[in-house]
Formats: structure tokens, sequence, C-alpha cells
């Protein structure tokens, strides 16, 4: 199905829903780090990030709203959770600060490349709102990518830490590349080049800094399964979380 | 065990060019960069801003209140003051 | 100038200054009572943000809703925010953050009795938010006053992001005061658990103590705790009514005389009980903190750690 300006559109809303979803779930898990961090003005900065992803979650879920009259609320707070197509990623739980940092930093170089990739997109919508988020992206990289350079070797304890968050992370990360159903239509139509190639870029980002804070790629193979809404019960858990207060009364105002 | 007390930064802030920066409080932080990372955090994600400086605390020098001559003039200054003088041109706003 | 000025003489300027509106800097000379004070109050102002956090930031998961989430997380920040703010004002009379946070840990230093209470529904969000943040923002009005530079400058920043703070409470209230049954219940009941524990924020009649007379000579505060509290009621009541909501206690009218609202006064009895310690959620409170803080300390050390290996 597409359009008669050749975007192709189901291929488009399935690739908005995947926005939207790994915003909603990655934002949900910062904002449990609220009262809760090292200290306080780490606090502050992890509690304006979790409401900088639920802010682009709640934009891709307002484009996605223009092609399909769904409403952001209802999209994200009234779906089973094996319907969301978020990567198994962003599902897990929020771990030790080592692992909530190391997770960041790899999906903020992620966004980097997305962003920038849909950001010379033909379809104007998507072009508009990955320039918008990209902005607030910069500021987000600049704060994980410092953090991995400070703690990756600080300490023996820290290094421990931050090369164990990488082990259960990495592998996760790469499954934020796994590629979408339709995804061909959307590299025909020039809408992105595909995640591969994402995935190639993104590692050309990542390595460097990762080497230079002493940390070791593991070699475990990609954590596929969340596009294909085959997910782990983390996420389960997660949306009983997100949804449990709207559904005493859905519909209602909240 | 007593536990990891940071350098505090001072934090001003200006919000938009063309006004002074102004002292706003002051961050914990490891290191100048990171300072700067925290008051965007705390004293930049409501007011407008366009730049804003840290300053370890330390590196301030400062007069002392209880030192009041430092301060005083005792004499007769008028001569320097625009009040004092019966001109028919409006002062200029400070 | 003789510069062997008594301390007798020191005091009696210093109270000249303070009547007089002036203001007291970090520096100035000042009676160690008067430090020692405002040290314990600001500190215990810094905590009560800190801990206040935590009735909060447990719905944070559940919120319904983009913008309430959103509007939540920005909440329960800013009292990350203004303890920062405040444990900033303690420190520039000479007490490390690390020192206030240890004896907050410790059981050492109080905060605000009301964050000792559960939040057991959605509705105390909003409850929270409006009547918590009023009676703090009544106190807090008063203290733009208080006569120590560094708290005044505090309180002016946190006045103004406590008014979203009490609009988004108010918000949430009407929305549910208006919804479905369901809803309209929750709301009231929270309403019901509340009233009394924020009657309590502004403190136990006062006895005119000389400690009472002498923050007040030193305009630390510039209003009595009943002043304050009856600020309070009758800024509420009203609002509290408007929305179709009930207050529980029998008792309460409008005095023509005097233009205030009379009320029953709290059980001061349980106030006492929860302030040392004896409250529903002190010691779960407490356990969070210190479970944050110890989780933290790797983080912490490593920061450091860098910066002196940076510098070296």
């Amino acid at each position: 199905m597409s359009t008669s300006d050749g975007i192709p559109t189901q291929a488009l809303e399935t690739l908005l829903l995947a926005l939207a979803d790994d915003e909603l779930m990655l934002g949900h898990r910062n904002a449990e780090w609220t009262g809760y961090a090292p200290l306080i003005e780490e606090d502050i900065a992890f509690s304006n990030i979790a409401q900088d992803e639920l802010g682009h979650s709640l934009a891709w879920f307002t484009l996605y709203q223009q092609l399909s009259n769904k409403k952001p609320d209802s999209l994200a707070f009234e779906r089973e959770w094996s319907d969301y197509t978020c990567c198994r990623f962003v599902t897990y739980p929020k771990g030790d600060f080592a692992y909530t940092v190391v997770r960041q930093y790899l999906f903020d170089e992620a966004e980097q490349v997305r962003l920038r990739a849909f950001s010379l997109s033909p379809y104007e919508p998507i072009r508009d709102v990955s320039a918008k988020i990209l902005r607030e992206e910069a500021y987000h990289l600049m704060h994980s990518q410092g953090l991995i350079e400070r703690l990756g070797d600080a300490t023996e304890e820290s290094h421990r830490r931050m090369q164990a968050a990488l082990n259960d992370a990495f592998p996760q990360a790469l499954g934020m590349f796994e590629a979408l159903e339709g995804e061909d239509e959307l590299i025909s139509s020039g809408i992105f080049g595909g995640n591969a190639k994402l995935r190639d870029e993104w590692l050309g980002r990542v390595q460097p800094v990762l080497e230079n804070a002493t940390l070791l790629i593991p070699g475990a193979p990609a954590d596929f399964g969340g596009r294909k809404r085959n997910h782990v019960e983390y996420l389960q858990q997660l949306v009983d979380d997100l949804q449990s207060v709207y559904k005493i009364a859905p519909g209602a105002k909240w | 065990m007593s536990d990891t007390q940071f350098d505090t930064y001072e934090v001003f802030h200006q919000k938009k060019k063309g006004d002074p920066h102004i002292h706003v409080g002051a961050v914990h932080a490891p290191d100048p960069q990171t300072a700067l990372q925290y008051a965007r955090d705390q004293f930049a994600r409501r007011l407008a801003c366009v730049s804003l400086w840290v300053v370890n605390s330390r590196d301030i020098t400062a007069t002392d209140y209880q030192d009041e001559r430092f301060f005083s003039m005792v004499l007769d200054k008028s001569y320097r003051d625009p009040k004092d003088f019966d001109a028919p041109l409006k002062e200029t706003n400070v | 100038m003789n510069s062997q000025v008594t301390a007798e003489d020191q005091l009696a300027r210093f109270e000249e200054r303070v009547a007089r509106g002036e203001k007291v800097e970090p520096g100035d000379w000042m009676p160690d009572e008067y430090r020692k004070s405002l040290i314990r109050m600001i500190g215990q102002h810094a905590h009560s943000e800190i801990v206040g956090q935590l009735p909060e930031g447990k719905w944070i998961p559940y919120a319904p809703g983009f913008r309430r989430k959103l509007t939540l997380i920005a909440k329960v920040q800013d009292e990350a925010g203004h303890g920062q703010l405040l444990y900033r004002a303690a420190e520039t009379l000479g007490k490390s953050r690390e020192e206030m946070l240890e004896e907050l840990l410790a059981g050492k230093a109080k905060y605000a009795n009301v964050f000792n209470y559960p939040t057991p529904s959605w509705a105390d969000v909003g409850v929270i938010g409006w009547l918590v943040d009023m009676a703090a923002v009544v106190n807090q009005t008063m203290l733009q006053q208080t006569s120590f530079g560094p708290y005044a400058r505090a309180m002016k920043r946190i006045c103004y992001e406590e008014s979203f703070h009490i609009k988004q409470g108010y918000d949430l209230v009407a929305t549910l005061a208006k919804g479905t049954p369901e809803q309209k219940a929750m709301v009231q009941g929270a309403i019901d658990r509340w009233w009394y524990p924020t009657l309590m924020m502004s403190g136990p009649p006062d006895n005119l103590s000389a400690h009472t007379l002498q923050s007040l000579k030193w305009r630390i505060k510039t209003k009595t705790n009943e002043q304050v509290r009856q600020e309070y009621v009758d800024l509420i009541v009203p609002q509290i009514r408007a929305l179709g909501l009930t207050i529980p206690d029998r008792d309460l009218k409008y005095d023509e005389k005097s233009e205030h609202w009379s009320y029953t006064q709290p059980d001061w009895e349980e106030l006492k009980r929860v302030v040392n310690g004896d409250g529903p959620m002190n010691k779960e409170r407490l356990a969070v903190r210190r479970k944050a803080h110890e989780d933290g300390r790797w983080v912490r050390e490593a920061l450091a750690a860098k910066r002196k290996e940076v510098a070296a």
C-alpha cells in the first residue's frame, strides 16, 4: 500500500511505531532513576533525559496519528504488551547505574545515526520531527559519552561494572537494528538506507569511544525479536506498570 | 567511611545576549565540563539561557563583609555624582 | 575606629541591622546560635525535598497518560532541584552537603513529617501537589523574607516552581473530582487522609518559647506556626469545597468576625510520634534513601578518582 507520492504508508507506520515504542520504554526506564540517582545533580540530569525521551515518543506517536487517526495516549496506554514493536534492548530493567549509562550511550549513538538519516528523508513530516529531536539528542550524547569516558577506567570497580554492563548491553543494542517489516520499501522510497547500514555507521561511532574508555566489545550475537513482537517478559511487567492507573477507567479523563 | 565531596562550581546564567551573566547558585561536580552540564540541567531547564559560566568556588576572591572600610567613602565625593549637578540634561540610566 | 569590638557590641549591631530588614550574608558576623539555627533549619528543609521525592516518585511508573507522566517526572525532579539549592544555601554557613546527607541517612536529622505518610492511591499525587505544596508555599513565601540572604534567594526560585506544583496538583484533583464515581471516591479518600497531616506541617502551636521569640527577633522566621497554618486553611478550604469535595472536620466553620476559618487542631501527639520515627513510613523512607546512596557510592568515587587523574 502506498500513497500517490510514492511513500509506502504501511511501512512508514511500522517505522513510526517502532521509534515511538523505543522512546516510550526507555523514557519509562530512565524515569525509574528519579529520586534514586548517585548524586542529586545526576538525578536532575536523568529526569531531564527521561522527559526528553518520553517527549520524543509523543512526537512520533503524534506523527503516526496523522496517518492512523489513533491518539498517542491510546497507542501508549491501551495496547497489549505483545503489540508493541520496541526493540528488546529498551525493555530490560534499569540495572545498576553502569548498565543505565551504557544503555543510554549506545541508544544515544543510534539516535544520532537514525535521526541524521531521517532528516534527509523525502517525507517531510519525518524529516522535521527528526531535526527537532536531533537538537535535544546532542546534549544526551554529550552527557552519556562523558559518563562512559569518566567511568570506563576510573577505578577497578567502575571498570568492572562498566565492562559487565557492556557485555549485557552490547548484543541487546544490536537488536535496535533488527530489520522492520516492509523495510525494503522504505529503502527503495529513500526514507532511509536501512537498518544494516545504520548499524555499520553506529559501530563506527561507538567502537573508538568504548575502546578509549578501555571497554571491550563482546562478540555475542544480536538480541533480535522485538520488532517482530517477540518480547522478553520484562516488557509485560513494564506495560502492566505503565497502564495500571490508566486501565482503572480507560477512556476517562485522567 | 566518609563519602566523596566534589568541588563546587558557582554558576552564572545569561538569559539573552546583551544581558549580564548573573549568579544563580552552585553545583557539585567532579570537573568543570560536568559542572556545565549539571548547571544546564539545574538552572537552565526552565529559564531561557544562551550562556552559562561555571567557576570553581575556590577560585573566587571576595571582599570581607566585616571590613566595611573597604567601601567606605567618608569625605565628600559628590563632585562625581551626576545628581549633584544642576544641568538641563537627562541623566543616563544606570 | 576601634577594631576591638566586644561580643555584646557585635550582637547589638547585628540585631539592629536585622531589625532594619537588612539581610545577613555568609561572611557576615553572626551569633553562633543564629548560624546553628539556620544550618539546622535549611538542612531540614533540604532533607524534606529529597525525602519528599519518594512518596510521589512511587507513582511515576504508573502515571496515566503522557501529560501526567511528564508532569510528575518534572515535579519530582524539581524537588531534587530544590534540595540541591537548599543544601547549597546551608553549605555557605560552613557545613558540607555530604555531612548533612550523612546525618539524614543516620537518622540524626529531621525532615517534614508529612512525607512519612504512605501514598496508596494515584489521587495522592494530586493532593500532595495541591495541599502539601500549598501549605509549603505559605511557609516559603514567609521565608522569602528571612534575614539570611542565601536562604531568601533560594526561596524565590523555589516558590516560583512550587506554583507549577500547586497548579498541576489542582488540575489533577479537579479532573478526578469531575470524573467517574470511582475517580471521585479516589480523590475524596486522598483528601480525607491528607487533611490533618497537612495541618501539622507548619508545626505545633507556638508556646512562644525563648527559641521562637529569638527566631522572630532575628527574622529567621517572620510569622508564628499558627499564623502560617491559618493562612493555609483560609486559602485551601474554599477551594476544596468549590470542587464538591469535603473536608473531614465537622467543626470547620467560617468566623465572620475574624474573617478566618476555625478548624479542629490535628492530633499533636501523633505528630510527636511521627517526628520521632514512629510514623507509617519513616523506616522505609530512610531505608530507600540509604540504599540509593550506597548504590551510588562507586559512581561518586569513580568520578572523584577520574578528576584527580585528570588534574594530575
